[in-house]
This record gives C-alpha cells, sequence and structure tokens, in this order.
C-alpha cells in the first residue's frame, strides 16, 4: 500500500523531474559551466577569431567589407622596424617588470604580513595603486613627468640633485624607465597581496622550528620561505607579465610610443596603424603577435596552479 | 576646552569632510571659459538664425563631437542650439561630446558595428572613411548655393577627387598661427615676432641662450607636431604628395627641411618636444615657458584667464616664410559625416546646414578659435579680430588672422586630403622624421628615405583600391 502510494506521488508530483536534473551531476556540470563558456566564447573566442581573420584581409576602419589578402598584412609588418622596436620593447618592458615586481612584491608581502599598528589601513593604501583604473593613474604619472610642471624634477632640483628639467618623456632611456615604473607601481601591490597569501599560509611551526635551530633571516627567507611560496610567487609573475605585456593605456597616455617609436610596444602600435591609422587588417597582424607569449603565460600559470593544488 | 582636544577620529573626519568640501566648491568656483566667465565679451552674441527644412523632419538624431577646446562653444552654445533646433523641427536630438583623442576610435567601432551616432564631427580630415560614409555633394552644393564658393582648404579636406565624392562636410576650420611672447623677442631686435623661419632659428637661439626661454615646436605623435612638420616641410618646398597624389617626399626640398629642424632643435628647443602632447603648447605658455609656439589661439585664451601677464605678452605672426613660400597647415579641419547605415540622414544634413547659417555663433561662442568655410558667411569676424571683443591687449592683436586663408592650405596640399594622407597623418609619419634627425639618429637623408619606405606602401593600398588618384 505504501509503496503503491509512492509511486503514485512519483507520478503526480511536478517536482520530480527537478529533482532528477538537479541530481544529475554531468548536467550540472555543464549548467554552471555553460555562462562561463559562453561568456569567454563571446568576449575571447569571437575577438581572437575576428583578429586571426583580419589580419589576413584588407579590412579598414572605413570599410568593413572581407577581402583576402594572404599574408600581404604580415609582409608589410615585417619590412616596417617599428614593428620590430615595438615587439623588442615588449619583452624588455615585461622582463624588467616582472623581475623588479616579483623582488618588491616580496619585500612588501613580508611588510604586510608584520605585526605593527595601523597594519590594515597600511594595507588598503598599498592596495590603491592596483584598484586606481589604468588610465586614471596613467594621466597621474603624466602630470608627476610633466617637462614642466613634474613634482619629481621639482624635488630634485630643489635637492641640488639635479640642475635642468630631466625631460622624463622627452629621452627615450628615460621615457623607458618611466614607463616601467608605472607598471612595477601598479602591479607590486597585486603580487604582494598574492605572495602574502603565501606566507600567511606557511604553518607557523616550520618558521618557529627554523628559528629554533638557529636559522637566520635570510637562510629562512632563501630555504624555507621562498621555496614554500614558489607556485603563489609564480603565480604572481605571470600575472604580472601578462597585465605587462598586453597593457596599451600606459605608453599609450604617457607617451604615445614616442620619442620616435622608441617606447612603443605591440598593442599600442596595433592601435595606432589599426584605428588611428584606420588599417585594422595590419593592426590586427601586428596585435596577433601578443598570442603566442599569452598562450605561454596561460599554460604556465594553469600549471602553476595545479602544483599549488597538490601543495 | 574640549575643541581643542587632541584629534579623535570624529573630528579628523570632520576635518576632512569640510576641507573636501571647501575644495569642491573652489572648483566649482573656478572661472569659467565661456564668454561670460574670464574676459567679458564686449559685443552681443549673435542671434541665431533658422530656416525651415526642406522636408518635415521627425524621429532622432544623435550627434558626437569633440569636447571642443575653448569650453564656452559647447557649455554656453552647441548644445543648447542643437536641442533647440530639435524642438523647432521636432526631432529629438542627443548630443555627446568626447575628448578629441577617443574620437578616431569611436568612430572606427561605430562604423565596424554598423550603428552609433547619426552624425560625427572630427577636427581633422576623415578621408579614411569614405567607403561608410554619406556623399554630402547635396549638402556642400545646397551651402556653395547660399554663402558663395567654399574655401579651397575645406574643399580639399572633404572632398576625393579620385571619386568625386564628399565624404566629408566641412564648414568650418582653425588658422594655426605663430604665437610668441613680444618681451622675450623685442630684446632680440625682433618685437613684431619672427617673420621668416631663419629669424625663428636666429632669435629663438638668442632668446634661448640670454633668456633660457625654449621654443615648443613638437615633434611627437600628436597633431600639433603633424601641423609644424608640414608647415615647415611647404615652406622649404617639399611635400608628401604632388597635386597628382604621387608621393613626394623624398626630394632635396624636404632634406633641407629636415636639416633646418635640426638646426632648430639644436639652438632653440630641449627633448620636451619629443613628448609632447596636444596641450603642451597651452601648458607652455601659460608657464611663461615657451618664447614661441605654433597653435591656434586656444593657448592664448586659456592663458587670457590663468596667467593674464602671459596673455597681455602674446602676440601672433602669419605662416614663417620659408626659402619657397610661407603657408601653413590648418590647425583643425572641421570634418562631419553621416554613417551610410545612419536611420536620420535626412535630419543630419538639415542640422549641417542650420549650423552652418550660425557659424557666426560658432565663431563667437569659441572666442574667434571658429573660422567659417565661406569667406562671406561671418560679416562680424574681420571686426572682431580688429577689434577682440574677449579682453585682449591689445585689442587688435588678433587681427593678423584676418588673412588667415591667404597662408593656410589643407593637409595633403597640394594635392587633396586623401585617404592616404589621413593615413599617414594618423601614423605621425612626419614628426618622427623630423625627430630621428633632430636626436642624432638617422641623417637627414636617412630619416626622409624611411619616411618616404613608409609613405609609398600607404599610397599603394589606397591606390589599389580606387581612393587615391593615380596621377
Amino acid at each position: 500500500m505504501t509503496q503503491t502510494l509512492r509511486h503514485e506521488q512519483a507520478a503526480t508530483s511536478p517536482r520530480m523531474p527537478v529533482r532528477r536534473l538537479a541530481d544529475r551531476e554531468g548536467f550540472l556540470a555543464w549548467a554552471m559551466l555553460l555562462p562561463a563558456v559562453v561568456y569567454i566564447v563571446l568576449v575571447v573566442a569571437v575577438p581572437f577569431g575576428l583578429a586571426v581573420a583580419f589580419a589576413f584581409s584588407d579590412v579598414t576602419a572605413g570599410d568593413p567589407s572581407y577581402d583576402w589578402v594572404g599574408l600581404r598584412n604580415f609582409g608589410r609588418i615585417f619590412d616596417d622596424p617599428v614593428f620590430w622596436k615595438a615587439l623588442g620593447n615588449t619583452f624588455v618592458f615585461t622582463a624588467v617588470s616582472m623581475a623588479l615586481i616579483i623582488v618588491l612584491g616580496k619585500v612588501l608581502a613580508n611588510i604586510l604580513v608584520a605585526e605593527f599598528h595601523g597594519k590594515w589601513v597600511v594595507r588598503f593604501l598599498v592596495l590603491l595603486p592596483w584598484t586606481t583604473p589604468v588610465a586614471l593613474s596613467s594621466v597621474a604619472w603624466l602630470w608627476l613627468y610633466d617637462s614642466i610642471y613634474s613634482p619629481i624634477d621639482w624635488v630634485l632640483r630643489n635637492l641640488g640633485l639635479i640642475e635642468n628639467h630631466l625631460y622624463f618623456l622627452g629621452r627615450p632611456e628615460l621615457a623607458t624607465a618611466s614607463v616601467i615604473a608605472v607598471h612595477v607601481w601598479r602591479l607590486v601591490p597585486l603580487a604582494a597581496v598574492i605572495m602574502m597569501v603565501g606566507l600567511l599560509g606557511i604553518p607557523t611551526d616550520v618558521q618557529d622550528a627554523a628559528r629554533v635551530d638557529g636559522v637566520g633571516f635570510w637562510r629562512r627567507m632563501f630555504e624555507v620561505t621562498i621555496p614554500l611560496t614558489t607556485p603563489l610567487i609564480a603565480v604572481a609573475a605571470l600575472f604580472g607579465a601578462i597585465f605587462t605585456f598586453t597593457d596599451m593605456a600606459v605608453v599609450y597616455i604617457l607617451t604615445r610610443g614616442g620619442p620616435t617609436n622608441s617606447t612603443q610596444v605591440l598593442s599600442s602600435w596595433a592601435f595606432i596603424v589599426g584605428i588611428e591609422g584606420g588599417d585594422i587588417g595590419q593592426g590586427a597582424a601586428i596585435a596577433l603577435f601578443l598570442f603566442p607569449l599569452l598562450l605561454a603565460a596561460a599554460v604556465l600559470i594553469l600549471r602553476a596552479v595545479r602544483r599549488i593544488e597538490v601543495f | 576646552m574640549a575643541a581643542y582636544g587632541p584629534w579623535t577620529r570624529r573630528r579628523f573626519l570632520q576635518a576632512t569632510g569640510l576641507t573636501g568640501l571647501g575644495l569642491a566648491a573652489g572648483c566649482a568656483s573656478e572661472p569659467g571659459g565661456g564668454p561670460g566667465g574670464g574676459a567679458q565679451a564686449s559685443v552681443p552674441a549673435p542671434s541665431t538664425a533658422f530656416t525651415e527644412p526642406a522636408g518635415r523632419l521627425s524621429g532622432n538624431l544623435s550627434i558626437l563631437l569633440w569636447s571642443h577646446f575653448v569650453p564656452s562653444h559647447d557649455t554656453e552654445w552647441f548644445d543648447e542650439f542643437a536641442r533647440q533646433w530639435g524642438e523647432q523641427v521636432g526631432v529629438n536630438v542627443t548630443v555627446d561630446h568626447i575628448s578629441v583623442a577617443d574620437i578616431p576610435a569611436r568612430i572606427a567601432a561605430e562604423l565596424q558595428a554598423g550603428q552609433g551616432h547619426d552624425l560625427i564631427q572630427y577636427i581633422a580630415t576623415l578621408s579614411q572613411y569614405e567607403q561608410s560614409v554619406l556623399d554630402l555633394a547635396d549638402v556642400t552644393q545646397e551651402a556653395n548655393n547660399r554663402y558663395g564658393t567654399q574655401l579651397e582648404l575645406c574643399r580639399k579636406s572633404s572632398l576625393n577627387p579620385a571619386t568625386g565624392k564628399y565624404y566629408a562636410y566641412a564648414p568650418g576650420w582653425v588658422p594655426d598661427p605663430g604665437d610668441y611672447r613680444r618681451s622675450l623677442w623685442e630684446p632680440v631686435g625682433l618685437p613684431g615676432g619672427p617673420s621668416t623661419w631663419q629669424e625663428l632659428l636666429e632669435g629663438g637661439a638668442e632668446i634661448k641662450r640670454s633668456q633660457d626661454v625654449q621654443l615648443g615646436i613638437g615633434m611627437s605623435q600628436e597633431i600639433d607636431s603633424n601641423m609644424a612638420g608640414r608647415a615647415l616641410l611647404w615652406s622649404f618646398g617639399g611635400a608628401i604628395q604632388d597635386a597628382n597624389e604621387q608621393v613626394v617626399i623624398n626630394s632635396p626640398q624636404t632634406v633641407a627641411a629636415v636639416e633646418f629642424m635640426q638646426r632648430l632643435y639644436r639652438d632653440t628647443m630641449t627633448p620636451e618636444v619629443f613628448s609632447w602632447n596636444a596641450s603642451s603648447n597651452n601648458q607652455g605658455l601659460i608657464a611663461g615657458e615657451l618664447s614661441y609656439i605654433l597653435n591656434s589661439i586656444s593657448a592664448y585664451r586659456s592663458s587670457q584667464q590663468r596667467n593674464p601677464q602671459v596673455a597681455d605678452d602674446t602676440l601672433f605672426v602669419p605662416a614663417l616664410q620659408g626659402p619657397e613660400t610661407a603657408i601653413a597647415a590648418q590647425h583643425v579641419m572641421y570634418n562631419w559625416i553621416v554613417p551610410q547605415l545612419s536611420p536620420n540622414a535626412d535630419a543630419a544634413k538639415e542640422f549641417l546646414l542650420h549650423y552652418t547659417a550660425n557659424m557666426a555663433s560658432a565663431a563667437y561662442y569659441s572666442k574667434l578659435y571658429d573660422f567659417p568655410a565661406w569667406s562671406g558667411l561671418v560679416p562680424q569676424l574681420d571686426g572682431w579680430l580688429a577689434d577682440d571683443p574677449f579682453g585682449s591687449t591689445p585689442s587688435d592683436k588678433l587681427a593678423v588672422l584676418q588673412g588667415a586663408t591667404d597662408w593656410a592650405t589643407n593637409i595633403g596640399h597640394p594635392g587633396p586630403a586623401n585617404p592616404a594622407v589621413g593615413e599617414v597623418f594618423g601614423q605621425y609619419i612626419i614628426p618622427n622624421m623630423y625627430a630621428r634627425a633632430a636626436r642624432g639618429e638617422m641623417t637627414p637623408e636617412q630619416t626622409v628615405a624611411r619616411a618616404e619606405a613608409q609613405i609609398t606602401p600607404v599610397f599603394d593600398k589606397w591606390r589599389r583600391r580606387g581612393l587615391v588618384g593615380s596621377g
């Protein structure tokens, strides 16, 4: 009798099919993943596909009609010395910024995990550069580097360290350093927070045991702390590399690639050629050179994340 | 006593809050840039002219244009002017202003998407968008019927002779005179400012030596450097293209212009010109740090409000005489385009005619920054220039601009501003050509050859598309 009732309830209850779907892990997995997949397809895969298609076309800003031109766009960019300069700069800016971001991020992380009054205020202030929109902070730096009104320049002159204006953005070597400095300034906080998480994850008894054994600060740093936080340091480094490699706002706002294209990077040159110059096909071909390194970085990040899971 | 006690968190927040409010109020009360703010206008604004549209209009009209360098143009005139026209003709008008630097990207995005604004304005030629915009020959023809013949530099900046299409409508432009500081040039024997490039070099060098004030002529990837570079090039007899749209950049005249720029940089300027941006002229002039700039009067207008002493000391000279001629590029060329997919093209065209009929207001509210494309369209203009209504001292200092059409030309001179010229302009090839030599990275011959190697493929590409004449 009871069994009959259950069957009747099962047959009549409208909630049963829902419950069955909710119980099916395979269905749930796809249902949960679908929004993310759709999102990635729409904002990553489609634009990427378009960029590849445009790179082999003669599409311009004023004529969206598609005509296949084969490798002509690539031939033209290979003949252009500015492209090679931009490619080299992209790697140099990324490598130097990444090295500085790791070192300074580690130092900052060590400070932030220490106990001191006002730690939360300091943590908040330290994070500000990262939370500020990059375009906004770049405009602020543009004023800091201004040829007339630069406060950095003013301080150095009043301290007697320099006699004349430095013209931060008017000299290639200083302009390069200025761009790298902004990248480091805005990405060190992110790296520091990521590394701070790693430091806080180290069991205190490990550190205590090292101290009891009389291990000094530097030895603990290089033989205990860094090995135990290496996966997170790698994640911080790779995030820093990706954000530097793909950014065009800092260069575009500070120097527009100048002087004489000496600070041009792939993304800014692709923008100038593709949008300001109107040659979208060639701009897309330039931008495609960002892809191999980004792919490698993505693979490395995923491998580092797996190491963290194992760890 | 508590009021003088130690700082509590509450007191700190109160104090910082009040400070913030005070600063906000201070910023809000900063003198405006309009005819009503700062220098008061001594003549009344022109009244708005209205002509019934040719046909019945309805629907919407969305307009995208730059944030004018003279803010009163937008805040005191244009936005309300457009809205009122919409009310009169039954069209719902919306106006969006964005930074001039963002407009090319916005146009490209809207044309690629096939939707966006019905009417778009930019301050340089938009020839590269020819295939996605409507032919505005009918609007130009109607304006010619009403006001006479359009100025040649405006026609050449809106008509592609290779296709016969008016890819844009150019109802106005802005001259690009030299702005100099009289108190600096007087001691070097040139109280009237330089009249030739040679005088600019010699006088500028002496000012830098004796008074430690440099010239400000950009060699950077921005619009002012583009204009300055062309003025020098043409004055030495060089050009990017000839009248038949053939590339002629690699010439002894161009090399001579580059050699001159090398000397000009070495003797009169500093590395700041390689980091020049669109506001560098203004900043330098207002700060009193520059003896001469090539710019519109916007830098001067800014200094009238922020540094009146410098403003009173600033005077203007026409295009400098070079070995061949004395011409300069227009500082701004207004190009209005109507995208092909605009559903409100009729309203856009009627608005353009209405705007043209009121160019006197555009000139007035831009404080004589905007000039009309038809010489008789703003009859008051010469009088205003001779006796500036916006507080110049002396009041006739702008009179030199009365003859600006004699020494101003379009950026493709001596040919038209075709799509190839537009792309060369957008890639800043000319400022970089000078900068490489000035910085000693290349010889003049090498940098000119490099520029030619960059320019020729651009022309070839557009010629293949039939948008550049084949000679």
